[in-house]
This record gives C-alpha cells, sequence and structure tokens, in this order.
C-alpha cells in the first residue's frame, strides 16, 4: 500500500461543497457528552425542584399534628439548604465554559474529570436526602401513636431499626448508582476508553 | 475585547471547510451522521471563536477543535452502521465518476471506520501532511508515542483494506 500516493489523493481531493450560512450557528445546541450531562441535570433539576415544593405540603396532605410539622418543617429545612448549595454547584458547571482549542488528551482528561465530579456531587446529593427522608419517617414513627406501625416499633429491639434503616440507605445507595449508571455511566465510559487507546505505548 | 465577527467567522469556515468535510467522512459512516457532525464542529469552533488568539493559522487552530469535537461526538443511537450505504458509496464513485482516485478514497473512507477515534486521527492528521511533532502537539503525546501509533495504525489499516478484498 502506497500511503505517499493515497496522501496525495487525499490532498487533491476537493471537498469544497455547500456554503456554510449563518443559520447553522443557530441550528441546534451543542452536543458533546457534557452537553448531554448538562442537558440531563437540567431536566432532572427542575423534577427535583417540584417535587421540593410539593413536598412542602406534606403536612397539610396527611395532616401532621403541631409537633410532627414542626419536625418536618426542620427537616425540610435541611433538605431545601442541602438543594440550595448543589443546586449552585451543578448550575457553576451548567455555565462552565469548555475549550476545544485544547490538545485532545488535555481536552479529553478535562471533560472526563469533569464528568465524574458532577456524577459524584449528583450522587451525594441523592444520598442525603435519602438519608434525610429515611430519618424523618423514622422520627415521625416514633411520634406517632396509636397506629399498628407504632405499636410494632415499641415492641421490637433497637436493632432491628438500626439494621433496617441501614438496609435502606444500602437500597438508596443501589438505586442512586444503578441510576447514575444508566444515564451519566456510558459517557464517562466512552471516554475513559478513548482516553485509554491514547495513553498506550 | 471585540465581539467576533459573525461575517469574518463564516468566511474563514468557508475558506477551510473542506477540513471539517475530510474530518466528517474520516469519522462518520452515514451521510446523515456526517450531517450532524459538520453541523456540530461548525457550532464548537462558533462557541470557541474567542479563544481563537490569531498566534496560529485559522487552520491550526481549525484542525484542533474539529478532531477534538469528532472524537467525543457520539453519534444517534438509532443510527446503526449500515455497510450497505458505503458500498453504495463506492459503487457510485465507481461507476459514475470512473476514477480510480475516488474510488481509493472511498474505499479509505470505509476502512478508516473499523478504526478507533483516536487511530482515525492520527490518519488524518498524517494524511494532512502533518509530521510526527505536529500530531503529538495535537494529540497531546509524545513525538515517539505518536510514531509508534501511527505506524502501528498504518499497518491495521493496510489490513483491514486487505480484508475487505481491496489493495493499493
Amino acid at each position: 500500500m502506497n500511503f505517499d500516493q493515497l496522501k496525495e489523493d487525499w490532498n487533491n481531493n476537493n471537498n469544497n461543497h455547500g456554503e456554510v450560512s449563518e443559520n447553522m450557528l443557530k441550528m441546534k445546541e451543542a452536543h458533546t457528552p457534557i452537553d448531554k450531562i448538562r442537558k440531563q441535570m437540567k431536566q432532572e433539576f427542575f423534577v427535583q425542584l417540584l417535587s421540593l415544593l410539593l413536598l412542602a405540603f406534606t403536612p397539610k396532605i396527611f395532616g401532621f399534628s403541631s409537633e410532627l410539622k414542626s419536625i418536618f418543617i426542620l427537616f425540610y429545612a435541611i433538605s431545601c439548604a442541602f438543594c440550595t448549595y448543589y443546586f449552585f454547584k451543578f448550575y457553576t458547571f451548567y455555565k462552565h465554559s469548555y475549550d476545544l482549542g485544547l490538545d485532545s488528551r488535555k481536552n479529553l482528561l478535562w471533560f472526563y474529570y469533569e464528568m465524574k465530579l458532577n456524577i459524584e456531587l449528583y450522587k451525594a446529593l441523592t444520598y442525603i436526602l435519602g438519608f434525610i427522608a429515611l430519618s424523618f419517617c423514622t422520627t415521625a414513627l416514633f411520634i406517632i401513636k396509636g397506629t399498628l406501625l407504632s405499636e410494632i416499633l415499641q415492641k421490637i429491639s433497637m436493632f432491628y431499626i438500626v439494621i433496617n434503616a441501614f438496609v435502606a440507605i444500602l437500597v438508596i445507595g443501589l438505586i442512586t448508582e444503578f441510576w447514575a449508571k444508566l444515564y451519566y455511566g456510558k459517557y464517562v465510559k466512552q471516554i475513559k476508553t478513548i482516553i485509554d487507546s491514547l495513553d498506550e505505548e | 475585547m471585540p465581539e467576533p465577527s459573525t461575517a469574518d467567522f463564516l468566511q474563514l469556515i468557508n475558506e477551510n471547510k473542506g477540513i471539517i468535510h475530510k474530518v466528517t467522512k474520516m469519522y462518520m459512516d452515514k451521510v446523515e451522521d456526517r450531517e450532524d457532525l459538520f453541523q456540530e464542529i461548525v457550532m464548537q469552533l462558533w462557541k470557541a471563536y474567542h479563544t481563537f488568539k490569531g498566534s496560529s493559522k485559522f487552520s491550526t487552530w481549525m484542525y484542533r477543535v474539529a478532531l477534538n469535537t469528532a472524537i467525543i461526538f457520539f453519534k444517534k443511537e438509532n443510527r446503526k452502521v449500515d455497510k450497505t450505504s458505503l458500498n453504495e458509496q463506492i459503487d457510485i464513485a465507481d461507476h459514475n465518476d470512473n476514477q480510480e482516485k475516488e474510488e481509493k478514497l472511498a474505499y479509505l473512507y470505509r476502512a478508516v471506520q473499523e478504526l478507533n477515534p483516536i487511530e482515525k486521527a492520527l490518519i488524518f492528521l498524517f494524511l494532512e501532511n502533518q509530521s510526527h511533532k505536529e500530531i503529538a502537539q495535537n494529540l497531546g503525546i509524545t513525538e515517539i508515542n505518536a510514531r509508534v501509533k501511527l505506524n502501528r495504525t498504518k499497518e491495521k489499516l493496510q489490513q483491514i483494506i486487505k480484508k475487505n478484498g481491496y489493495e493499493f
């Protein structure tokens, strides 16, 4: 195979068909893996925001006692504080620009670590919210008297409650990991494969 | 710093759009995917245009942005690799243009689809007359690594072309 001849043919080949118009600059959003993750995070942000707003009506819907309502407000405020912090982090990521003019290795590493970092932040927020929700439910069960569940809870050992809480956290963790892998994992994996192929000697 | 002018940008892009077309052919086998990638590259070039300081040639900067976009570009998942369309393209080149060079390049584009994104970048930069040093700088690897990788990729490409029943 004559690569020099091929090179010559390649360079003599005319590819100049069609003009690039101004419309092409406005046609669609960019779709790099980072843009895809950003788009998904944006969608999830609105879902989480809506969920948080709907959650505020929980005491009214379930008719909480004043004691339970006070505890709910405390847990709700903590959840809002965490969400504000993480939403701010996600917003910073969303607005952060990238430079494709870097060399390919630097560019790929930047994408890879940015994606990893934001996926970890996303997972951390889910863990925290799951933990807060579980803590509130456990507290509520101790406070609400007269229900079958609360009576059972009074009778069983503290050991079982701790084990149950541990299992619940584990399940939340597994669901979070699965969710993150399903939605974002494939992009990270693809970028990692390209980085590895660049580093191999 | 003044706002980048759309007219200036479009003029530069139109003068150098051959580079983008070659990159899209190198990275995508289907016409629709090539069009998507072409748009994506133009978009990314426009987004990054304010970072172009003019210290190097526009085409040099364009190579990097175009290749970096192509390397991380994931084609639409509902579109599968359609080898029939590639054969059709080769047939068109064969019967309509009847040019050996066109046919050769059509087989080349078909064969490179079996390479990974980095190997495609190596072959592309080599065909664009870039030295080992320039290839290394564009990809962010050492010159020795660029040389070794390029030689291996050339061998791999030769084998693919041979396997596909063509030799040049």
